[in-house]
C-alpha cells in the first residue's frame, strides 16, 4: 500500500483539455473521491492514473515510483469498473484467478489467494458460477474480489455503484466503506454522485471542466466551498446562490437587490469580505438549513415568493424566488405556506457564503 | 373486426371438440391473420415445396434421354444404389469435403486476421478496408474468368512470374492438371469470400466491450492474452454463424468450378452441385441427378439444423 501523487497532470485532445493541470496527493490508506458532473474529466483522470490512456503532461507517482511510462500491469494498481467488466466466459473462480494467472503465480498460491478473497467478500459459494448467473450486487463483489486478490498499491474505482438499484447502492456503499476500513486500502473512487463522495471519502476532489476545483475533506468542501461551482455541486438540495450588488454607506456595508431594490445589511465580518469583491457585485450563498422563513417583513430578511412546496415527511422543502434566483429552504412540516405566497427569508450571517460576482471564488476578509 | 371480438362471437365449442380441433379452430379464429400470409405460403408451396417433392419423386425413376419425361420408368431405389456405389460419387464427395473444409477454414482465418488488423487505427485504414472488400462485391462469373486467365498455362501472369523468378522451369498448368486443379480453385474461392468473414468479424469486434479489454490490461494481460481471454470468446457467436454460413455457401458452390473448369479435367474439380448439374442438364440423367440432390438435401438439413441452433444460442447469450 502506498500513496498516489499527481503533479500537473494534463490530457488534451487537440485544443480540448480533458484534464488540465490537476495536482493532488493521496495519502496511504486514504479514500479519495473524484467527483464532478459528466464530462468533468474525472474518469479520464482515473484512466491516466491507471495508465490506460497516455498523458499529455505532468507526473504520476505511485508508491515511490514515477509511473508515467509504465504499462497498466506494471503500475501495481487494481481497477473496478462501472459495468464490473467481469469476463463473461469465465467462472467466478477464474475471474478472480485471472490477474494472478497473468502474473504466472504458482497454482497453489493462486487458489489460496482466490479462496481468501472470496471469503473476505462472502462469495465462496459462487465460485463455480458464471457472471451472468449472478445478481448485480454479487457481480460487484466479484469485481472487487478480482481487484483484491492482487493486493495492489491502490484501488481505482470507476463509478462502481452506478449500475445498482438505489437500495443495493446504499447497502454496497457501506460495504465498500467497510472494505476500505478493514484493508486500510488506498482507494481513488470516481463518482458523479456527490452524496456517495461525501458519505464514503476521506477527501474529495471536485472537478469541473477538466480543472480540479477543490481538494479537501468532505466537511471542508461542504462547509467552505472555494467557488460557486463547488457550492452548488455539493449538498442536496443545492446551496442557493443569489447574485446581489454591494453598497457601502460609511462603515456600514449592505447587499442590494439590483432588481427589487431591497437591502440586506451585513455583519462586520461579512462586510469586510464583501468589500473584497472585485466589481461591486457578489453572489450570496446559503444552505437550506441555515435559512429562516418569516411570514411578514423582518429585519435582515429578504422578500421572496413561494414557488413550490415539497413535503417529504419529517421535513418540508420549499423553493422560493428571491431576486429572480431560486432559494431552497427546509421547513418544519407544521409550517403552512402556499405557492405564490409572499414570504421573507432571514439569512444566518455566520453561516452565509459570499462569492465574488466576477471570479465566482469565495471572498475572504481583507 | 378485431380478433378479440371474432373469438367472442364464435359459438362456444365443447371440451372434446376443442381438444381435437384445437389447431384448426385457432386458425379459424385468426383467419384474417392467415389470410395475410396466404400469398406467401402459396408462393413457397409452388417454388419450394413442389420442386422438393418432384425431385424426390424423380429420384425413384429412370429417365432415358430418348424418352419423354412422362415416360419415365420406375426403378425403386436403384438410382440411390447406383449413386452410392459409384466411384465417381466417392471421388466427388471427397473433393466436396476438401473444397468445403479448406475454403471455410482458410477464409475464416484470413478474415479474422484481416478484421483484427483493420480494427486498430492506422493511416489508410478506410482505403485498405475498401480494397479488401473488392473480391466479395465483384461478380463471381467475372472473377472466375479473370482468374482463369491468371492461371492460363500459356498466357497466365502467375505462370509467367514463377518462371521469371525461377521458381519453376515452365509455367505450371494449374487448371489442366488433376493434382493442382482443386487447390487452384480453392485459392480463388478463398480470395472471393474471405472478406465476407472479415466483415462479419469486424462487426463482431465492435461489440467487444472496451471496459473488458481495459480490465484485462490492468489485470496484466498482454496483447495475445487479451485476444485469447476477452476478444475471441466474445467473437464465439459470430464466428460460429460465419463458419456455418461459409460452410453452407461452399457446400453449394457452383459458379467458380463451373466457369473455370466445368468440373474437369476428368471430374477432378467436380463438387456435388456441379456434378449434379452435369448429370441433369449435361447427360439428362434426371433420376440419378435427383437421387444426388436428395442426398445433398439431407446433408444440408443437418448443416441447417446446426446453423439455426447456433443462431438461437447467440440470442440467448445476448439476452
Amino acid at each position: 500500500m502506498a500513496e498516489v501523487v499527481l503533479k500537473d497532470v494534463m490530457k488534451n485532445y487537440g485544443s480540448l483539455y480533458a484534464v488540465n493541470n490537476v495536482s493532488f496527493a493521496v495519502e496511504h490508506g486514504e479514500f479519495v473521491a473524484l467527483v464532478g458532473p459528466s464530462g468533468c474529466g474525472k474518469t479520464t483522470t482515473l484512466n491516466l492514473i491507471a495508465g490506460l490512456i497516455p498523458m499529455s503532461g505532468g507526473d504520476i507517482v505511485i508508491g515511490d515510483r514515477v509511473v508515467n511510462d509504465l504499462d497498466p500491469k506494471d503500475r501495481d494498481i487494481a481497477m473496478v469498473f462501472q459495468n464490473y467488466a467481469l469476463y463473461p466466459n469465465k467462472s467466478v473462480f477464474k475471474n478472480l484467478a485471472f490477474p494472478l494467472q497473468m502474473r504466472k503465480l504458482p497454482k497453489a498460491e493462486i487458489e489460496a489467494k482466490v479462496m481468501a478473497a472470496a471469503k473476505v467478500l462472502d462469495i465462496s459459494h459462487l465460485l463455480e458460477r458464471r457472471p451472468r448467473e449472478l445478481s448485480g450486487g454479487q457481480q460487484q463483489r466479484v469485481a472487487l474480489g478480482r481487484a483484491l486478490v492482487r493486493d495492489p498499491a491502490a484501488f481505482l474505482m470507476d463509478e462502481p455503484l452506478s449500475n445498482l438499484d438505489a437500495k443495493l447502492r446504499v447497502a454496497m456503499r457501506s460495504e465498500l466503506k467497510r472494505f476500505h476500513h478493514n484493508l486500510n486500502a488506498t482507494v481513488i473512487y470516481v463518482t458523479h454522485d456527490q452524496l456517495e463522495a461525501v458519505t464514503m471519502a476521506d477527501k474529495m476532489a471536485v472537478m469541473h471542466g477538466g480543472v480540479l476545483q477543490q481538494y479537501d475533506t468532505p466537511a471542508n468542501v461542504f462547509g467552505n466551498p472555494v467557488n460557486t461551482f463547488v457550492a452548488s455541486f455539493v449538498g442536496s438540495p443545492a446551496m442557493s446562490l443569489i447574485p446581489l450588488d454591494v453598497v457601502s454607506k460609511g462603515t456600514e456595508v449592505a447587499l442590494r437587490s439590483p432588481e427589487e431594490g431591497w437591502e440586506l445589511p451585513l455583519s462586520p465580518m461579512n462586510a469586510r469580505k464583501a468589500s473584497a469583491s472585485s466589481n461591486g457585485k457578489l453572489v450570496l450563498g446559503a444552505r437550506h438549513s441555515t435559512l429562516k422563513l418569516h411570514k411578514s417583513a423582518a429585519a435582515g430578511a429578504a422578500p421572496g415568493k413561494v414557488y413550490t412546496v415539497e413535503p417529504t415527511g419529517d421535513v418540508t422543502f420549499a423553493q422560493i424566488f428571491v431576486n429572480g434566483a431560486v432559494v431552497n429552504i427546509s421547513l418544519d412540516p407544521t409550517v403552512a405556506i402556499e405557492p405564490d405566497e409572499a414570504v421573507w427569508i432571514e439569512f444566518d450571517q455566520d453561516r452565509m457564503h459570499l462569492f465574488d460576482g466576477e471570479t465566482t471564488m469565495a471572498l475572504k476578509a481583507a | 373486426m378485431s380478433i378479440a371480438t371474432q373469438q367472442a362471437a364464435s359459438p362456444p365449442a365443447t371440451g372434446t371438440v376443442q381438444k381435437r380441433s384445437g389447431f384448426l379452430s385457432r386458425i379459424v379464429a385468426h383467419r384474417t391473420d392467415y389470410l395475410y400470409v396466404l400469398p406467401a405460403l402459396i408462393v413457397m408451396l409452388v417454388v419450394i415445396a413442389y420442386p422438393i417433392y418432384y425431385t424426390i419423386e424423380l429420384s425413384f425413376f429412370r429417365t432415358p434421354p430418348n424418352l419423354q419425361m412422362r415416360d419415365k420408368v420406375w426403378t425403386g431405389i436403384d438410382n440411390y444404389v447406383r449413386v452410392l456405389s459409384s466411384p465417381v460419387f466417392h471421388e466427388v464427395t471427397i473433393q466436396t469435403i476438401i473444397w468445403t473444409l479448406a475454403s471455410t477454414v482458410i477464409s475464416f482465418l484470413l478474415g479474422l486476421g484481416a478484421a483484427l488488423s483493420l480494427h486498430r487505427e492506422f493511416v489508410g485504414r478506410g482505403l485498405m478496408r475498401a480494397l479488401l472488400l473488392i473480391p466479395y462485391v465483384i461478380s463471381a462469373v467475372a472473377a472466375s474468368y479473370v482468374w482463369k486467365w491468371l492461371y492460363h498455362s500459356d498466357f497466365g501472369v502467375i505462370g509467367a512470374i514463377s518462371v521469371q523468378l525461377g521458381i519453376t522451369a515452365e509455367p505450371i498448368n494449374f487448371l489442366d492438371n488433376r493434382q493442382t486443379v482443386l487447390a487452384s480453385l480453392i485459392v480463388v474461392n478463398i480470395w472471393k469470400e474471405f472478406s465476407f468473414a472479415m466483415v462479419m468479424l469486424m462487426a463482431g469486434l465492435q461489440t467487444v466491450p472496451d471496459q473488458l479489454l481495459r480490465a484485462a490490461q490492468v489485470d496484466g494481460a498482454n496483447t495475445w492474452n487479451r485476444f485469447w481471454h476477452v476478444t475471441f470468446p466474445h467473437l464465439k457467436g459470430v464466428s460460429m454463424v460465419t463458419v456455418l454460413l461459409l460452410m453452407v455457401a461452399n457446400f453449394n458452390s457452383f459458379i467458380i468450378p463451373f466457369v473455370m473448369t466445368g468440373g474437369g479435367p476428368a471430374d477432378a474439380s467436380h463438387i456435388w452441385i456441379t456434378h449434379i448439374y452435369q448429370l441433369a442438364f449435361g447427360r439428362q440423367q434426371w433420376g440419378v441427378a435427383s437421387a444426388y440432390a436428395v442426398i445433398l438435401f439431407i446433408v444440408m438439413m443437418f448443416l441447417g439444423y446446426f446453423y439455426v441452433k447456433a443462431l438461437t444460442r447467440g440470442d440467448e447469450a445476448r439476452a
